[in-house]
């Protein structure tokens, strides 16, 4: 990329079309007009630079996020100890995404109107936020409110001072949305190993939370309601789960219910993949 | 275990509320840029004045009458200034970043044509009534897309003062409209909306090089203007 724009200013004088070219040839370094864009042009540079860097940490995170829930899927063996080891693992990897990745975008955007460059970190940030309430899950059971999460990216150092991420509520709401999904995946893996219980958990907690979601009114959200719906089949599919497992658990051993279910037409299909 | 209603409690009601509010500003905000539209519709009809006959005096009325209603457009912006909260500009934007293109193309076109110079961004931001502002500015890339759309007007222009006999604003036009031009090259444009609302900048460069083209091949440009048959 910088090689590009290198190429732009070697090449001097802007190509231009034959009569304008006369005009161009007699400007001299002095013109205002050039003075004026000379200026605006590093701003932009400025700008798009930060812009730029701040995706290349979004993609980081993005990246960490995703491996993060990948671990923590594996947890479907039953011994304790090697459950909360996990967990203990993802906890700190979690925490490590926080203190570095997102600190150095909270320190981009110091002084800067947040709003302006939260398109470039809102991605990973649902990303993270989907690892991390999973997390929370597997763990108690529960999630922490907003609130809490918002506390964990304020940031203080010698240096800088005090600043904090810009981390707006809706980034949070559309991560829960995705962590569903993760939900639904968790409720077929342990199916497979038969831990029934586990499944009507996990299903009621979708329960939960799809309630939440219907007693939304925001209008004209498109992307609230899209996840919304895909929390939706999700849901679907854990329901039936439930249902095989009522209806038949009886006639077969829990072990193969991932069968029966798999053949009607329970597919985990997968949303997006692993890294 | 959580129960369903502590998820709707901690997790939804703050949401909720969250959403409540931001539509409330934005409300503010859709009544405010009404105000702010009906001035710009009118003085985009009074500055339409340029393409129908050559008339300085009339010209220079019609600018003045602009800058007059630019009055009620500053006071648009001062109301918004009020509503924006600290450090949101960006958040909501979206309500007035047409708008602000398009006055910052009128006022780019008052400032050509009383002066023939290209407006800079601190003129442009007083005209508006943004400078100095505390939560508003003028953020430079409506500025710059407010430039391009000058260049379209002037193309227009440039053609309508041929027909009635103007034969010099072309030329000025021209030389212009290829600063601008060479100005924007400088610019390091990322792939988005500004930069192709700039690939069409040559569109118009080349139709005031046209226009151009015609008169010099007439030898209409030097001297021969017959509505100034003294210049």
């Amino acid at each position: 990329m910088s090689k590009s724009r290198g190429n732009r200013h070697r090449r001097g004088k802007p190509a231009v079309g034959d009569n304008a070219r006369e005009t161009v040839e007699n400007m001299d370094e002095q013109n205002p007009v050039l003075l004026m864009f000379k200026e605006y042009s590093s701003q932009l540079d400025d700008k798009h630079d930060r812009y730029e860097r701040i995706v290349k940490l979004s993609r980081d995170v993005n990246i960490e996020a995703k491996r993060i829930i990948f671990l923590l899927h594996n947890i479907n063996t039953d011994i304790e100890a090697k459950k909360k080891a996990v967990i203990e693992e993802a906890d700190c990897r979690l925490q490590a995404l926080v203190s570095n990745s997102f600190k150095a975008i909270a320190r981009e955007l110091k002084g800067q109107d947040g709003y302006q460059y939260h398109r470039a970190y809102s991605n990973g940030l649902q990303e993270f936020i989907e690892a991390l309430t999973f997390c929370q899950f597997l763990k108690d059971d529960s999630i922490e409110p907003w609130t809490a999460i918002n506390d964990s990216f304020k940031y203080h150092d010698d240096e800088h001072g005090g600043y904090q991420l810009l981390f707006p509520q809706y980034d949070f709401i559309l991560g829960l949305a995705d962590f569903t999904g993760e939900l639904m995946r968790r409720c077929i893996n342990t199916l497979g190993v038969g831990n029934v219980s586990e499944c009507f958990k996990l299903c009621n907690f979708v329960k939960y939370i799809n309630a939440g979601f219907l007693g939304l009114m925001a209008p004209g959200n498109k992307e609230l309601s899209r996840k919304a719906y895909v929390l939706r089949q999700s849901l679907a599919k854990m329901e039936l789960v439930c249902y095989n497992i009522q209806i038949r658990g009886s006639e077969i051993p829990k072990h193969m219910l991932i069968s029966v279910i798999e053949s009607t037409d329970v597919n985990a299909e997968e949303d997006e993949g692993y890294f | 275990m959580c129960t369903p209603n502590q998820i709707v409690v901690d997790i939804f009601s703050p949401f909720q509320e969250y959403i409540n509010s931001e539509q409330d500003v934005r409300e503010e905000i859709r009544k405010i840029m009404k105000d702010i539209e009906k001035p710009l519709r009118e003085i985009i009809t009074v500055l339409q004045v340029i393409h129908h006959e050559q008339n300085n005096g009339k010209m220079g009325e019609a600018c003045m009458r602009a800058r007059d209603i630019f009055e009620e457009v500053r006071q648009g912006y001062d109301a918004l200034d009020k509503i924006v909260p600290p450090g949101q500009y960006y958040r909501y934007n979206d309500h007035w970043r047409f708008a602000t293109q398009r006055l910052c193309f009128l006022a780019a076109l008052i400032v050509f044509l009383e002066k023939g110079i290209l407006i800079n961004k601190e003129t442009a931001a007083q005209i508006l009534g943004v400078d100095n502002k505390c939560n508003i500015h003028l953020d430079l890339e409506d500025y710059l897309m407010g430039l391009l759309n000058l260049a379209s007007e002037l193309a227009r222009y440039a053609v309508n003062a041929v027909t009635y006999g103007d034969y010099q604003k072309p030329l000025q036009i021209s030389k212009f409209v290829a600063e601008l031009n060479a100005g924007f090259r400088l610019l390091n444009l990322k792939n988005d909306s500004l930069r192709k609302r700039f690939d069409a900048l040559k569109y118009d460069v080349k139709k005031i090089e046209e226009v151009v083209y015609d008169l010099s091949i007439r030898g209409l440009t030097q001297g021969s203007c017959p509505a100034e048959p003294t210049n």
